[in-house]
């Protein structure tokens, strides 16, 4: 696969602030490509960085192989979808998804006939006469898709895009990009602060912090195999453990992950550890166990329906040692 | 229990407030919506009463029946050259303050930020503190034969331009002071701030993703302009001409000190209801920048240029 944006030890600074601070990353062409990261860790730039609307500060930024220093963005072949949209109040929405071809000089019959073929790939015909005002936050959004997709940009970046939406609208435009982008075949980019998003779309994550790119892999390798203790800590819901916890544990004296779906709750004889129950939750499919052993705390998954031993009571815990991940300290 | 803390009559009257809020509301607005209905909305209907009236030819006395006579006269050649001769005025100030205010509107709405737009804010309004008068007398010093600025075009040898100028007919004199290129100068800086602030609010309120928008689907800064900024600033830009507009069609002071000695409706005005004591007529002049402005606005909110607010 040719690589659509790359990335060669870029980096943006804002006065004394480093915002993005030597990034290299390589997102091939049909990638459905996500930048996680907690706010201010420096994804939103590097999206504008490709965009155009900021310039490095240092290193290169090419879209399919070109340097793109000094173009601007309404010459770059990508497309971005804002985090509020951007809708233009003052135009219908046909008009809004048809500027991009407007600003080219299609004439009027032809770009309203493209607006009205998009509005219906993303599933919203005959909203064409209405203005932005009078939709739902879900269907700007998609006003927002179809705007950004007319102009059949190569690549499609996506801010935050489904930030503004309630959950269960979220999940199902997540179900709806994925489809859009393996049916259209472009490369998407899109930033988010939410690893559930971003593990459950993307088919490859960069997690970002602090300006840097801490790892880049598939969900998988993310959310299985963190690097360091950041991405385990920023990804899920993994038991963290210091070196000095993991050694009291029968483990390596090392920082290492453990996810709670690997941890049983066992009678003390077969127990590698054992502490006291301090919290159960119900959701729904299972319960989340917290124990305590002493400075540290364990989180344990049980199926429902599981017998659960009480809160306050002394419970033993265990795992395979091979769902045991080293990583490092950062 | 409920705890009940406060007893007595203004805590009764709150009670009152609380459970009756369009008692509170009628004590809100009630005192300023009789200043503006019977002060400010009575004169205006007492101002369009005298216009029906008309004067006595002979006896020079108002005759209290209502006819249409006295808008007939304002149609006489005479008097219908001071009702075209304001209006293209108003018109030109209008346009040339739009021009000149948007670019500093724009550059303060998007680029200046601290000291900078605390320097715009003081050098729009400053001149708005000091007297009209002094403003216009100066003017009229600065446009004299003998003023600065026909020693600056003639410094800089441009006094052929100048004298093209004023050779013209009509906008032409005998020196800018009493042409009426002199009166527009004037009417254009003393009314331009007006133009500029409204225009720089709708600006400011232009969200700036929106231009980025425009710009990442591939338009040209031109279309930007063309297509987003200009429409959202309309109500602004429209806010602004309604202030010049109006202003200088009922400015009777600037064309007296600068200018020809020509009537513009404000001077028409002042002559009738002063020693010529035609009120009707006076009147009837004071309807003419009502309708204009009234036109003005009907036609701007056909073409859409509210639809953005």
């Amino acid at each position: 696969m040719p690589i659509a944006v790359e990335f060669q030890n870029v980096s943006r600074h804002f006065g004394s602030v480093r915002a993005v601070d030597d990034v290299s990353v390589a997102i091939e062409e049909g990638a459905f490509f996500a930048m996680l990261g907690p706010s201010g860790s420096g994804k939103t730039t590097c999206l504008r960085l490709t965009s155009g609307f900021e310039r490095p500060s240092a290193g290169h930024v090419r879209i399919f192989g070109e340097d793109c220093e000094g173009v601007p963005p309404n010459r770059r072949p990508v497309n971005t979808v804002f985090q509020d949209y951007a809708l233009f109040p003052h135009l219908s929405v046909r008009d809004n998804v048809a500027y991009g071809l407007m600003v080219r000089g299609l004439d009027k019959t032809e770009r309203y006939a493209r607006a009205d073929e998009m509005l219906e790939l993303v599933k919203l015909p005959g909203y064409g006469s209405r203005k932005p005002a009078a939709l739902s936050g879900g269907q700007r959004q998609r006003v927002a898709l179809a705007r950004a997709l007319v102009t059949k940009p190569r690549v499609l970046l996506l801010d935050e895009p489904l930030g503004a939406l309630d959950l269960k609208l979220r999940e199902a435009m997540q179900d709806e990009l994925k489809l859009l982008q393996g049916s259209l075949g472009i490369t998407f980019i899109f930033v988010t602060h939410d690893q559930g998003e971003a593990l459950s779309m993307a088919d490859r994550v960069a997690v970002f912090n602090q300006g840097r790119i801490v790892q880049v892999g598939t969900p998988q390798d993310i959310y299985e195999r963190p690097r360091t203790r950041f991405v385990a800590d920023f990804v899920g819901s993994a038991n963290v453990l210091s070196p000095a916890q993991s050694r009291a544990a029968g483990g390596p004296e090392k920082w290492v992950s453990l996810r709670p779906e690997a941890i049983m709750l066992t009678p003390a004889p077969q127990a590698r550890v054992s502490g006291t129950v301090t919290g159960i939750r119900y959701l729904g499919a299972m319960n989340r166990v917290s124990v305590a052993l002493g400075e540290a705390m364990l989180v344990a998954t049980v199926p429902s329906g599981a017998a659960l031993p009480p809160v306050g009571a002394e419970t033993g815990l265990t795992w395979d040692t091979r769902s045991v991940h080293e990583m490092d300290g950062e | 229990m409920m705890q009940v803390a406060r007893k007595g009559p203004w805590a009764a009257l709150s009670d009152l407030f609380w459970r009756r809020p369009g008692v509170l509301l009628i004590v809100l607005l009630g005192p300023p919506l009789i200043w503006l209905v019977v002060i400010y909305i009575g004169s205006l209907v007492a101002l369009l009463v005298q216009s029906f009236f008309s004067i006595d030819e002979f006896s020079g006395l108002i005759t209290h029946e209502f006819t249409l006579k006295t808008y007939g006269e304002l149609l006489r050649p005479s008097n219908f050259d001071i009702i075209l001769r304001t209006t293209l005025m108003a018109a030109s100030v209008t346009i040339a303050s739009a021009f000149i205010a948007f670019p500093i509107a724009y550059y303060a709405a998007r680029y200046a930020t601290g000291r900078m737009k605390a320097f715009f804010y003081l050098g729009v309004m400053l001149p708005l503190w000091s007297s009209y008068l002094v403003k216009v007398y100066a003017w009229k010093l600065i446009l004299a034969k003998e003023g600065i600025l026909n020693w600056a075009i003639d410094g800089i040898g441009a006094s052929a331009v100048l004298n093209g100028l004023l050779a013209l007919p009509v906008i032409g004199g005998n020196s800018l002071s009493v042409s009426y290129v002199g009166t527009f100068l004037v009417f254009l800086y003393v009314w331009l701030p007006y133009m500029i602030l409204p225009l720089q609010a709708a600006l400011e309120r232009v969200p700036r993703n929106l231009l980025e928008a425009s710009d990442d689907l591939g338009a040209q800064s031109r279309q930007t302009l063309r297509y987003v900024i200009l429409p959202l600033a309309l109500p602004g830009l429209i806010a602004g001409s309604i202030f010049t507009f109006s202003l200088t069609l009922g400015d009777y002071i600037i064309p007296q000190i600068v200018g020809s000695s020509r009537l513009f409706i404000g001077q028409a005005v002042y002559a009738h209801q002063g020693t010529a004591g035609n009120i009707p007529l006076a009147a009837a002049f004071a309807v003419v920048p009502i309708v204009i402005m009234g036109l003005y606005l009907w036609a701007a909110k056909r073409k859409g240029a509210f639809d953005a607010l």
